[in-house]
């Protein structure tokens, strides 16, 4: 089944092989955006099926834009995967206490990137 | 995939290398005892964004390595910390310019 995922990364590498992972692997449909705000923009307007969102990203961080998502009704019920390279666990429980769906660590295998996010969606 | 993928590694290759010449750049500081802070965060930055990408491209070892790199750099580093860092360093930098 075709998908619309919003990815939110400042990174411009990470962004286009997520990319290219989820359009080559799973043939889903991907919006891209470089920041937190221009993602709350692009998730209100294009109303993703997913969310894979960044946690390190300068001026409004992976955190803050999934509060701001929830706050919004258009975006609030959208699941957000929140991708990290923050391996320690501490961090990663502070993440999942946020109430995302679940944590996805970099680096992320391109090609069961999609996979793995059907399975946490129950898409499989 | 893989060819895509290729791709996206020569488009941003000289991203990645200027994040190891950032790196070897915080190390010859150290070496020499001139290492800012502002130097330091940057190289910490640069060590983080090298161990989510490096694997993401197959170069699993490459994140192993950035990842000791981003904790030493964390916070001050120790002097006893120095030589291990700039081996690291090198190794990373030896894998990047194998990589085709």
């Amino acid at each position: 089944m075709s998908r619309r995922i919003l990815i939110i990364d400042d990174e411009d590498d990470i962004r286009q092989v997520a990319a290219l992972s989820l359009e080559t692997v799973a043939g889903w449909d991907v919006i891209v955006a470089s920041s937190g705000a221009q993602g709350l923009q692009r998730a209100a307007e294009h109303q993703p099926d997913a969310i894979l969102l960044d946690v390190m990203m300068p001026g409004m961080d992976g955190p803050t834009t999934f509060r701001e998502l929830r706050k919004n009704p258009a975006t609030a019920k959208i699941p957000v995967l929140l991708l990290t390279a923050k391996v320690q666990g501490p961090d990663q429980r502070r993440f999942a206490d946020l109430g995302v769906e679940a944590v996805l660590l970099k680096p992320f295998d391109p090609l069961t990137l999609s996979t793995q996010m059907e399975k946490i969606l129950g898409w499989a | 995939m893989s060819e895509a993928l290729g791709r996206l590694w020569a488009k941003f290759r000289p991203e990645i290398e200027n994040r190891i010449t950032a790196l070897e750049t915080a190390a010859e500081a150290l070496t020499s005892g001139s290492l800012s802070e502002e130097q330091r965060e940057a190289a910490h930055q640069a060590a983080h964004k090298l161990a989510g990408v490096l694997g993401t491209f197959g170069l699993h070892r490459g994140t192993d390595l950035a990842r000791q790199v981003e904790l030493e750099l964390a916070e001050a580093v120790p002097a006893s910390a120095i030589a291990d860092l700039s081996e690291w360093i090198a190794e990373l930098r030896l894998l990047v310019d194998d990589r085709k």
